[in-house]
């Protein structure tokens, strides 16, 4: 993607939004070498798995088709999360094109056509321009916004200090890389940085924020076989995991993540030595 | 199936205050003028708040409440969405901090007019007798002023106005039976309850919950969307917004929304009202014969210190020093397993199954007190932190662990922590709020008791996944709830209110919420903290003006008024069942 576009993208969203209930057609695409190399694998062959308009093992299951059967003020937001995606306002340019590129790699989308992406950076603008906090904060750690700018400066320090490069001109890799030492515990760069706030902390805001994007987005619902909004209809089927009739059966596919990544591995935060508190919505 | 036989859904109806898809507040709503000395003013219309204001407002004084959320009209301000949801929160600033540093906003903190009652998740379990005697039995935390038989008769008054759906029979602390029928098992209490027989506990389905099972005046049935804690829409999970506050209105109280209560007023060692912010942001007072405080374990205790003026240098009602102190949490880590056939956990409410079999104090394990065991259901957006919190997982292990969400099933623990007094609320002095209030500095530390409880119950969660057939099981740190903070006592030099909630300090300032509890037991503080309303309001009514002259109060315990339920409550439902203590009373 050039870089263009990435902006244009990065300032208008990933074009008109489309809340009916199939898919569009596919768009033809030209993959480059550099593109297959991100995409998903078969895992006995190792071939390169071409984009979905909707991944996950639910094909034909569209949250958004149920639209009619919500109630107004419920179908008024996600419509309008769907359709009007925020602009940029927290984030400078390069800020954005670098949380592009770090969000990129904590929620990859190189499965998903490129029309059917959700957008997750403008979402995370929106919270940071709105002041949209938690109701708390760490009494080591800045407020948001400030820890937000201090984490992405640190990120930058540990690309430069590992690869000598930007981060966003280090390839998906040594990008994980980068990544990873965070997830880790352990930057190796940024000091100063890491004194103000501990690096745990930055992960797990970041993170959230991204799954917060990603999981509230009628795609990722479709992706993972969630019902989605259900007032006023409610459920019927509530045992052995029985799919509504409007809900569809679950159809698995072998998949790996490419080979140009290291977040596949299930390792605790920190290596499980630092506490923090996720901040999970209640539970009970 | 993609358009409703009589086409989409339409929503609320013009000029109507919707309260669920059929109850609205038809009554007007009274309106006192600015000079207007009232009664009572109540600061925090939720769990407590909500039922005293009805209580009062029934018994015909002049009260008015003060909430700085909303006065939700849920139909148009809720939404049946994860994200949407965020305003339901208290959000304004907080500071956490100490060893354990608490998650609060969406985890444990409410606002707008229902509170904390419109986004629990409805569990309504009663303490038991032994939690009211911790100190005597298990020679740790500290006795209550009053004991579970003194609370039993506001149990049963609630477990009707909520009302509480479960058993018959109901076998832990004080065994009784519940008035609505018990709720259908949806996909984790099938998981709890495979796992719970394999192993031999014995397990409670369907309740008890606050959720109607049947439906009940205008409010519906449940219709197990799974949206509890982001606010029913559908009316049917109680929240004093849908059970209390309608009868209040039209029993004449008022309640002021989105105004935000700074400053508890003081002359002559009484209280003689409060001073908010209205909607405007104009600076405003309200004269009241009686201020109680209704903010829950962080809010009340803020509001107290803040109020600090000469003579109470220290915050109102904190002779003791014990204002702000032994706040408590209560250990609710969350313990995932991933099954090879589908769950769906997202379908019916997330509290509809539990255990009370570890609840006591065992002398075979290394730790006083214990915990209960309940299920739990993550939506999407909650699953994800989960699955980055216990896996973990990031990048493309999130968006694998995610394609699987309708393969796990979600338990939790709720485990009883000890008061401690380094466990506090205070204000941090610099730093302000949205109106310029300082804020809140909340500190948590976990110490041994409660850290061998917590590794322990998280253990037993593990192996009922495992005995269920699960083939991942990992979990997740949590901590559920916020009581203590202002704790009521018998002794002025240890706490801060009696038994009613009445200062030790000044006569006519009451606290009613939460951050009453000395100590907390394993069960959901919600029935507790609206039973405990109720007999304040009891009391309140029974005592009248004595309540302005220290000495000159009525001896003894108030009357209980059943007839001040809302309407349509007392008398419904199944007759009690025998319990062991008491003898057999049909209805109420």
């Amino acid at each position: 993607m050039s870089l263009g576009s990435l902006v244009d993208r990065l300032l208008n969203g990933p074009g008109p939004g489309h809340t009916g209930g199939e898919p569009r057609p596919a768009a033809t695409t030209s993959a480059s070498a550099k593109d297959t190399e991100l995409w998903p694998v078969e895992p006995t062959t190792g071939q390169p798995l071409q984009p979905r308009a909707q991944p996950g093992y639910y094909p034909g299951f569209h949250t958004l088709s149920q639209k009619d059967f919500w109630d107004e003020a419920t179908r008024n937001l996600v419509l309008d999360r769907v359709e009007n995606v925020p602009p940029i306002r927290f984030f400078s340019v390069e800020e954005a094109m670098l949380m592009e590129a770090v969000v990129n790699r904590l929620i990859p989308q190189d499965d998903r056509e490129a029309a059917y992406r959700i957008p997750i950076v403008p979402q995370i603008d929106k919270k940071l321009y709105d002041n949209v906090i938690p109701g708390y904060c760490y009494e080591d750690m800045p407020p948001m916004q400030e820890a937000m700018r201090l984490g992405l400066q640190g990120i930058e320090a540990i690309a430069a200090h590992l690869f000598g490069k930007a981060f966003v001109d280090l390839g998906p890799l040594d990008q994980d890389q980068v990544l990873l030492t965070l997830h880790d515990g352990e930057p190796p760069a940024g000091d100063l940085i890491w004194k103000q706030m501990p690096v745990t902390h930055f992960w797990v805001q970041i993170l959230s924020d991204c799954c917060e994007a990603y999981y509230a987005h009628p795609y990722a619902w479709d992706e993972i076989g969630f019902g989605g909004p259900a007032y006023p209809r409610g459920y019927y089927r509530l045992l052995n995991g029985e799919p509504e009739p409007w809900e569809a059966e679950e159809q698995r596919y072998a998949w790996a993540p490419p080979p140009s990544c290291l977040s596949y591995k299930d390792e605790a935060i920190g290596h499980g030595d630092i506490k923090f508190v996720p901040g999970q919505a209640a539970s009970h | 199936m993609n358009t409703p036989l009589f086409g989409a859904f339409e929503g609320p109806k013009p000029g109507k205050h919707m309260l669920g898809p059929i109850q609205n507040l038809d009554a007007p709503m009274r309106h006192y003028g600015r000079e207007d000395e009232v009664d009572f003013v109540i600061v925090g219309i939720g769990s407590a708040g909500g039922v005293l204001i009805q209580r009062l407002a029934r018994a015909g004084f002049k009260v008015v409440g003060f909430d700085a959320g909303p006065f939700w009209d849920v139909e148009r301000d809720w939404v049946s969405d994860e994200a949407g949801s965020h305003k339901l929160y208290w959000t304004d600033q907080r500071i956490i901090g100490g060893s354990t540093p608490i998650a609060l906003g969406e985890n444990n903190s409410g606002r707008g007019v229902g509170g904390g009652s419109v986004h629990w998740a409805a569990f309504a379990p009663r303490l038991h007798p032994s939690d009211f005697r911790v100190y005597s039995e298990d020679g740790v935390g500290v006795d209550w002023p009053m004991s579970y038989w003194d609370l039993k008769p506001y149990y049963e008054l609630l477990e009707h106005e909520m009302p509480v759906s479960g058993p018959a029979y109901y076998p832990w602390g004080d065994p009784h039976g519940y008035p609505y029928g018990p709720h259908p098992v949806g996909g984790t209490g099938a998981t709890l309850i495979e796992g719970c027989t394999k192993l031999g506990i014995r397990v409670s389905i369907g309740g008890p919950v606050a959720i109607n099972s049947g439906s009940h005046g205008d409010r519906p049935h449940c219709i197990y969307r799974g949206f509890c804690i982001q606010g029913c829409k559908v009316g049917a999970k109680q929240s004093t917004l849908y059970s209390h506050v309608p009868d209040a209105i039209e029993h004449g109280a008022e309640i002021r929304d989105n105004c935000m209560v700074f400053r508890v007023n003081m002359k002559d060692g009484l209280t003689t009202g409060i001073s908010y912010y209205d909607a405007q942001g104009n600076e405003r007072e309200q004269k009241a014969k009686v201020v109680i405080v209704s903010g829950y374990a962080i809010e009340t205790p803020r509001l107290l210190l803040n109020s600090a003026c000469p003579g109470f240098e220290n915050g109102l009602a904190n002779s003791s020093g014990m204002l702000g102190k032994c706040l408590m949490v209560q250990a609710g880590d969350v313990v995932v397993g991933r099954y090879a056939e589908p769950v769906r956990m997202y379908k019916a409410p997330p509290a509809h199954a539990l255990t009370e079999e570890f609840y006591e104090t065992d002398p075979k394990r290394d730790f006083a007190r214990g915990f209960a065991i309940q299920t739990v259901g993550p939506l999407p957006i909650a699953f994800s932190k989960q699955m980055m919190a216990t896996k973990g997982a990031w990048g493309w292990g999130m968006r694998r662990a995610m394609m699987d969400y309708n393969h796990w099933s979600a338990i939790a623990l709720l485990g009883e922590l000890l008061p401690w007094e380094d466990n506090t609320v205070s204000i941090a002095k610099d730093v302000t709020d949205q109106h310029g209030i300082p804020v809140a500095h909340v500190r948590y530390n976990l110490h041994d008791n409660d850290k061998k409880l917590a590794a322990y119950g998280c253990k037993v969660v593990q192996d009922v996944q495992w005995a269920a057939g699960a083939e991942e099981v990992v979990s997740e740190q949590r901590f559920a709830h916020l009581v203590g903070a202002a704790r009521m006592g018998s002794d002025s030099r240890s706490s801060v209110t009696t038994s009613f909630g009445r200062t030790h300090d000044v006569p006519n300032l009451f606290i009613c919420d939460g951050s009453l509890f000395p100590t907390q037991g394993s069960a959901n503080p919600g029935l507790t903290i609206q039973s405990l309303a109720a007999r304040a309001g009891d009391y309140l009514i029974w005592q009248g003006d004595n309540i302005l002259h220290r000495g000159q109060e009525r001896e003894g315990t108030p009357p209980i008024r059943r007839d001040l339920s809302p309407r349509g409550t007392s008398g419904r439902g199944m007759p009690r069942l025998k319990s062991s203590q008491q003898r057999i009373e049909i209805g109420i």
